[in-house]
């Protein structure tokens, strides 16, 4: 079967209009932006108690997403799903802009951007945050020359290449997870699960994310796209949501169990703030009971809606997964002297909460608005969507 | 020999001259810091300790610490924690708290710019001209030894001292530029109960190193074997 895949012609109104929308709200995160380096990172959440908030979740967010979504394209090249061929381009291309998006989301997230190429000309070898840098720089690169070999034909090289971005996207995504991980001081960051938690996580939201993706990127161009496509994409879905959920739940309970991490533990699971809301609610029940219902439900599991609720579910639910590993962990007071009681006047000893500032969230929704907008622009100037997304047995 | 050649040859003499004078810019104060002699440490006595709280004051003059009424983006670069056991009625103990100068730094391992670095003679150090404000360090240190400076810095206490400006990380550094210059750390100096001691401990004569034979001092959470060498006698 030959796909053919053509530009959009954004020429309509509506389309207009959603730029004009996402341009407005690019423009907000970036005063926001430069408010935080003319005024000072007063102005956001952030403390020396809380020194990563909501920027850094964003970040670690759009990594998922991207190494998720990359994985997608790779289904058709690299593990033989034919169908999903027609899905190919786009989800890579999605990949490296999710990747662009939370790359602006770190460095904007620094004291000194401006020093942003120090990173490469200093590489530290034991610090994770060096090989990220090589790592995500590197993956864009790849994705890219993915897209060129799709584009231009070169068959022989799709293979191979595939295979790299999903060796590339596990590395970048087990990276982003020892960035937490490897942290000794931190009992709620030390954790060996940390990688393959963020890998699975990862394949979960950004195969969600590309549902709703393609669901609405069809619809607003008018083009075809068949149904058994989405669901064959949620029959993936639903075991990723379960390895996520296993995962989760096998590092709380050796946790709990231990002495030394019990506090932290229960802090975030049974201590009634916000957290435990956000674990509970957010991660456990919408993000991961619900949509497997949906999902392994025979009434549910082939409706198109019903399928668009469960991926915006788990893109919600891997969200709050990312606020509970990045945050709790410093809110929660570094443990100096323990089985003792520690108080001074640097909010030792005591929980410092994080109250994440209108400044942070206009950045985060301003970056996811850049990214939007390059999306778009990407439809219009690339043939990335195909004509028409039909099942392979429309042939036969 | 040529003339070329002679001229070459005085070339190279020059050159081999100006490396003994160029290196010797590194024996700031007449310490020689490279040749790994020296490794400084602290000890304090907590049982001569009344947790006045003069050292932390102190501290911040001279270091030009940023300084906010805010106590959230308030920069301690040395700070009195009070612990006590889970006991009732037991004694709550002061102990100054600053930057451990481990030999296996979490900070100098996490930063990605090699801004942070531990010193030949034990000193961890922040080049304040390459940190770029990721606050990687401050996740990874186990004694919230860092802060970041939230915003501009107005004070300015010490003229000697660069103050660290906004958007990168600052710590306890030993008092590196008195040290370098025959001096103690200003913490040191203004304890007037005598209850801490800095020196090299490579000399086994030095107090620190007499302090620390003697067998009765600890460091805080040894359990993640930083080599820390900030010594607690009473601990």
């Amino acid at each position: 079967m030959k796909i053919y895949f053509t530009k959009i012609n954004g020429n309509s109104m509506g389309m207009y209009a959603l730029l004009a929308v996402l341009a407005i709200i690019a423009a907000a995160g970036m005063y926001a932006t430069y408010a935080m380096f003319s005024q000072g990172h007063y102005i956001t959440g952030m403390n020396n108690q809380i020194p990563w908030g909501l920027p850094i979740v964003v970040a670690i967010y759009c990594i998922g997403l991207s190494a998720g979504s990359l994985v997608l394209s790779a289904l058709s090249a690299v593990f033989g799903q034919k169908e999903f061929k027609p899905f190919a381009r786009i989800a890579v291309f999605v990949a490296a802009l999710l990747l662009v998006g939370s790359l602006l989301s770190i460095v904007l997230d620094w004291g000194r951007p401006d020093r942003v190429m120090l990173p490469f000309l200093y590489l530290n070898p034991r610090s994770i945050f060096s090989w990220n840098g090589f790592l995500y720089s590197s993956y864009i690169f790849i994705c890219i020359v993915y897209l060129w070999a799709m584009f231009t034909g070169r068959d022989a090289w799709i293979k191979p290449m595939g295979i790299l971005a999903v060796v590339w996207a596990v590395g970048v995504h087990s990276g982003t997870g020892a960035i937490f991980g490897f942290i000794n001081a931190r009992e709620l960051y030390h954790s060996p699960l940390a990688s393959p938690t963020f890998v699975t996580a990862a394949l979960s939201s950004g195969t969600a994310l590309m549902i709703l993706i393609l669901v609405s990127t069809f619809k607003a161009t008018g083009r075809f796209l068949d149904n058994r496509l989405i669901i064959g994409l949620a029959k993936l879905l639903g075991p990723f949501i379960l390895v996520v959920l296993y995962f989760v739940i096998v590092e709380y309970v050796v946790r709990l169990y231990t002495p030394s991490t019990y506090e932290p533990t229960s802090f975030v699971l049974f201590g009634g703030n916000v957290y435990t809301y956000i674990f509970w609610v957010g991660l456990i029940l919408l993000g991961s009971i619900i949509p497997c219902i949906i999902l392994f439900n025979p009434l549910t599991k082939n409706s198109i809606p019903w399928i668009i609720f469960a991926s915006l579910l788990v893109v919600i639910g891997v969200f709050c997964e990312r606020l509970i590993f990045v945050l709790p962990g410093q809110v929660f007071p570094l443990n100096l002297f323990p089985d003792m009681e520690m108080s001074s006047d640097f909010m030792d000893g005591v929980i410092t909460w994080y109250q994440v500032s209108v400044a942070e969230i206009a950045q985060g929704l301003g970056i996811l608005s850049i990214v939007a907008i390059l999306y778009i622009i990407g439809l219009k100037l690339f043939a990335l969507l195909p004509s028409e997304a039909r099942h392979l047995e429309h042939e036969l | 020999m040529k003339r070329r050649d002679f001229l070459k040859l005085g070339g190279i003499l020059a050159a081999a001259g100006a490396v003994p004078a160029a290196s010797s810019l590194l024996h700031a104060g007449g310490t020689d810091v490279t040749n790994g002699s020296i490794r400084y440490g602290m000890v304090i006595d907590l049982t001569k300790c009344d947790g006045c709280g003069e050292c932390a004051s102190a501290c911040r003059t001279a270091n030009n610490a940023a300084t906010f009424p805010d106590e959230k983006i308030n920069n301690h670069l040395l700070r009195i924690a009070h612990v006590k056991p889970k006991f009732p009625n037991s004694l709550e103990q002061a102990i100054p708290l600053m930057c451990m100068h481990c030999d296996n730094a979490p900070c100098v391992h996490v930063c990605p710019v090699k801004a942070s670095f531990v010193r030949k003679d034990g000193i961890v150090l922040i080049d304040k001209h390459r940190c770029i404000g990721c606050r990687y360090c401050m996740i990874a240190c186990p004694y919230k030894a860092r802060s970041f400076v939230f915003k501009h810095n107005e004070g300015f206490t010490n003229p000697n001292i660069p103050k660290t400006m906004h958007g990168v990380v600052e710590k306890c550094d030993f008092c590196v530029n008195r040290v370098d210059h025959g001096q103690m750390p200003v913490c040191v100096e203004t304890c007037k109960m005598k209850a801490m001691s800095f020196g090299n401990l490579n000399d086994k004569d030095s107090q620190v190193s007499r302090l620390i034979a003697s067998g009765r001092v600890h460091r805080v959470r040894e359990d993640l074997h930083l080599g820390a060498k900030v010594y607690y006698l009473g601990l």
